[in-house]
């Protein structure tokens, strides 16, 4: 299985690339929250985005909201979702 | 010029095929998938001009599990889908006092419902390629709101708002979103016209005569290239200066 620090700079720079966006994977705290107030200030748009990007970079399918919403909630959330998929796989 | 996979739905109509051949007349490498419900042969001639760049494909736009099938046929064969144009519709005009309730369904589901399923059904796969073309056909009936045109009116302009509403939420994946407003256009929905009838119209067009299906889809295949990826969320007519 691969490293877990190495599985979440890999999420990073998916999510850098994907979404565009204007700070570095290494300003993205692995307990970042990606939504709201003194988090990463994602919106519903990029939620779409990752949920895409997270199926066709790891395999990882979010097949509703209810686990979109404790999927895409930081950096340790998404490793560890993708984690437990490869791990039951 | 990058090879380019184009669905239009509504091939067996005059107008489909017409945007069918702009985009096969437009460059070599691209292939056009025909989406056909009913009257296929019309669409078939279509695909036998171009044997290698255009097939036909079974597609009911108002059923979403008919979409799903139909772009995951494509996406197994292609890998992606550049472009879609939503040109599938039908109209049942009559005053809204004597509509039978089945008319305002059908035309509701024709026009607005299969164009919601299908820019559903192409989404994810033009997010995950960061790149995507959606053209919807409307009608200038969406903007004149024409007596005896209550269903089909109220479904283009729905078909003006959800293209509009769309073309924001996509835009940031580089997925344009647009809308042409045809008006009076040389197809089977003319030629129910008598001589009187049509020389009515053509008095009330400022060019004096009605478009040809090449002109409309001279602006669909403009809207879907390279040049005119800063235009979306727009509403073009192309009505001869009617409005």
């Amino acid at each position: 299985m691969e490293d877990a620090q190495a599985l979440k700079e890999r999420i990073k720079a998916m999510m850098v690339e994907n979404l565009m966006l204007q700070v570095t994977a290494a300003e993205i705290a692995d307990d970042l929250p990606l939504f709201g107030p003194g988090g990463l200030g994602l919106d519903s748009v990029d939620a779409l985005q990752l949920v895409v990007a997270l199926d066709k970079t790891f395999g990882l399918k979010i097949p509703d909201p209810a686990t979109a919403k404790v999927v895409l909630q930081s950096v340790n959330a998404m490793a560890e979702a993708v984690q437990n998929k490869t791990a039951g796989a | 010029m990058n090879p380019r996979v184009i669905l239009v739905t509504g091939s067996n109509g005059g107008l489909g095929q017409a945007i069918a051949r702009a985009f096969l007349s437009e460059a070599p490498e691209n292939f056009v998938w025909l989406g056909v419900r009913s009257r296929r042969d019309a669409a078939e001639l279509v695909a036998k001009e171009f044997p290698e760049r255009a097939q036909c494909i079974d597609l009911d736009v108002t059923q979403p599990d008919s979409w799903q099938r139909a772009v995951e046929a494509i996406l197994a064969r292609h890998g992606r889908i550049d472009v879609l144009v939503n040109n599938a519709g039908k109209h049942e005009d009559g005053l809204l006092a004597t509509m039978p309730a089945n008319a305002w369904r059908e035309v509701i589901a024709t026009n607005l419902d299969s164009t919601f399923h299908g820019c559903q059904a192409v989404m994810k796969s033009m997010i995950a390629q960061r790149g995507g073309r959606i053209i919807n056909i409307a009608s200038l009936s969406a903007l004149l709101a024409p007596a005896g045109q209550t269903n089909y009116a109220a479904a283009k302009a729905g078909v003006v708002a959800l293209t509009q509403s769309l073309a924001k939420e996509v835009a940031r994946m580089n997925i344009t979103v647009n809308a042409v407003c045809p008006g009076y256009i040389e197809t089977e929905a003319l030629a129910a016209m008598g001589p009187e009838e049509r020389k009515g119209a053509q008095s009330r067009i400022p060019m004096r005569r009605f478009g040809k299906p090449g002109e409309v889809a001279a602006a669909v295949r403009f809207l879907a290239c390279a040049e005119a990826g800063y235009i979306t969320g727009s509403v073009l007519k192309i009505d001869g200066g009617i409005f």
